[in-house]
């Protein structure tokens, strides 16, 4: 038997929706395993973001609003992390791969002296056991993995792979003590907020990117912004793009940047070379819109569109708000 | 200041691979090997931390990586990394994060450093574990996906860290492990004279016998196991749509998000 875990990425109360997906999968996998469902919330706002938990079929949620989560850089989550982890006994522990969960993932996975599975995005449970299954390689190969004779194991899963479903009789959440003993060293002095669009793209169901092909910085909010606020998704952009500076390298989604996998992925003036592939690939829907029919996204793309971004954006933006309406 | 940077070898993001269907791991054997695209912007952040520090500051390259990837290593040597370390050992085959966290710190402790510098994310096994682990098993303070190294001397760092939203100041003491992101700059190209510099530069070539570890590492010591391989689902060619001004274009891609039922 063993037990499900979930690291809560959350900030003042604010959470991601990859937290519902990981709750829904641990109620799946708990089941499988004989074991319960748990949720660990860390920092101020803790508390806020296990009442909307509640809604999803979770059997225990451990809190604390612990300010010094939010004052010392990743020390103090991960002392509660490993103490929850191991009162609860055998589990997977699911962490959200993100930038922080990367982070946390490869840390207690330490703790635990367990093996670590990254970037899954199915997981099996096959005779008591769980396999993780995920792209590795730059994406050119299926990897499956399992643990090897322990009691835990860590996977951190690829944010959107999972749907989040409601339910569950509501679970008990459950304050945390204070880890004893305990100094930390690493102080958060300020925190600088620059720019909120890339908040979510690891997460949007839409994804609108831009590379070379635009031109210039302005394209991204005059033309990229509003598509993407008409399909109610985050604007992304290629290598190219953030390196002249276009837009901040957190926009950046490829090889050395993000990696999503939304529903819809629309490439604008964005060529597809493999460094981009590896980040946008495994989406549901890609469409392309490029003035060269020869450029590589064509391999791999659902539909390309040959013409003229500049003409086409604008006004594909007033169809589907229109289609929004009328709806 | 004495300053380590982590790399790791993968193979070339535009080489074929190949799984051999019997171990379940990626044929090296003829595959290029690059530096790992995040490491060269550790490199990068170490080097520019030397010049800005002048004085008696030394950048040393560590590597967990087989004999046959020294010419990859003298690339980061070339580049203006002073020496480099190789834990090179058939026996280290087949490690996981764990093996390789484990492996690597009990090397690291005897290289010794003030500031170990890591990418943030191998390029082939996607992972970012092992910054992570190696935090735990050196006992180190870390900072994670620093941009910016404001201070680094007389046993303290301060740095910006990116975060999804923006960015944090931190603090803490060293020695210290650090990751980067791309922030860093963009890394340079080694110059004639580096790579013939380069060729002149020592490699300490460590092995397991060495580190006298008292766990196993290699495939006995991993504690995950890859139990199959598949091609990934292919996709086909798109359907190419010429559009003929932008409207035409516009109701393409309309048509087709309705066709999909994504609107």
């Amino acid at each position: 038997m063993q037990h499900a875990v979930v690291f809560v990425e959350q900030k003042s109360g604010q959470t991601r929706k990859v937290t519902f997906e990981l709750a829904s999968e641990a109620r799946r996998i708990a089941d499988a395993l004989g074991g319960k469902a748990h949720a660990v919330v860390l920092g101020p706002g803790a508390g806020a973001v296990a009442e909307q938990l509640k809604s999803y079929p979770i059997d225990f949620i451990h809190i604390t609003e612990d300010p010094d989560v939010d004052k010392f850089l990743l020390d103090p989550a991960i002392d509660y992390l490993e103490a929850v982890v191991k009162s609860v006994g055998p589990s997977l522990v699911l962490v959200p791969n993100t930038m922080l969960g990367r982070d946390v993932a490869g840390r207690v996975a330490a703790r635990l002296e367990c093996g670590l599975n990254s970037d899954i995005t199915e997981i099996h449970v096959e005779s008591g056991k769980t396999i993780g299954v995920g792209p590795k390689l730059q994406g050119s190969t299926t990897v499956a993995s399992g643990f090897k004779s322990s009691d835990y194991g860590v996977v951190t899963v690829r944010p959107n792979a999972f749907d989040a479903q409601k339910g569950g009789a509501g679970a008990q959440v459950l304050n945390l003590e204070k880890p004893a003993g305990k100094t930390y060293a690493v102080e958060i002095e300020n925190e600088v907020e620059e720019a909120s669009g890339e908040l979510g793209l690891e997460e949007a169901a839409v994804v609108v990117s831009g590379g070379r092909g635009l031109g210039g910085p302005e394209p991204f909010t005059t033309l990229l912004k509003p598509l993407a606020d008409a399909l109610g998704g985050a604007v992304g952009a290629s290598r190219a793009a953030a390196d002249a500076g276009w837009v901040p390298y957190s926009l950046q989604i490829g090889q050395t940047g993000k990696v999503v996998s939304p529903q819809l992925y629309i490439a604008v003036g964005i060529s597809g070379a493999i460094q981009h592939k590896v980040g946008m690939q495994t989406a549901g829907t890609i469409i392309a819109v490029n003035r060269d029919a020869g450029v590589p996204i064509g391999e791999f793309a659902d539909l390309l569109v040959v013409g003229d971004l500049f003409q086409i954006l604008p006004q594909l933006t007033k169809m589907v708000e229109g289609a929004k309406t009328h709806a | 200041m004495k300053i380590v940077v982590t790399v790791k070898l993968v193979p070339d993001t535009n080489a074929a691979k190949r799984i051999d269907p019997a171990t379940k791991r990626l044929v090296r054997t003829g595959l290029e090997t690059v530096l790992n695209p995040f490491d060269e912007y550790a490199i990068e952040a170490a080097l520019q931390l030397k010049e800005k520090l002048a004085g008696d500051s030394a950048v040393t390259v560590f590597s967990m990586a087989p004999e046959s990837g020294k010419e990859t290593i003298r690339k980061a040597l070339a580049m203006g990394a002073d020496d480099a370390v190789m834990l090179s050992d058939a026996g280290l085959e087949g490690s996981d994060v764990w093996a390789t966290s484990y492996a690597m710190a009990q090397a690291l402790k005897s290289v010794g450093f003030d500031l170990l510098i890591c990418g943030g994310l191998a390029d082939d096994g996607n992972t970012g574990g092992v910054p992570g682990a190696l935090t735990e098993y050196l006992g180190v303070p870390a900072i994670t996906n620093v941009r910016k190294i404001e201070e680094a001397a007389n046993g303290k760092i301060k740095a910006q860290r990116e975060t999804d939203s923006g960015y944090q100041v931190v603090n803490g003491p060293l020695p210290a492990l650090i990751t980067v992101t791309m922030a860093v700059g963009e890394p340079r190209y080694a110059s004639l004279k580096g790579i013939m510099g380069a060729k002149k530069k020592p490699i300490k070539m460590v092995s397991l016998a060495d580190l006298g570890l008292d766990r196993a590492v290699g495939t006995d010591g991993a504690k995950t196991e890859v139990l199959d391989v598949s091609a990934p689902k292919a996709r086909q060619k798109a359907r190419v749509v010429e559009a003929a001004d932008g409207a035409a274009g516009a109701q393409a891609i309309f048509d087709f998000l309705r066709e999909r039922k994504l609107i």
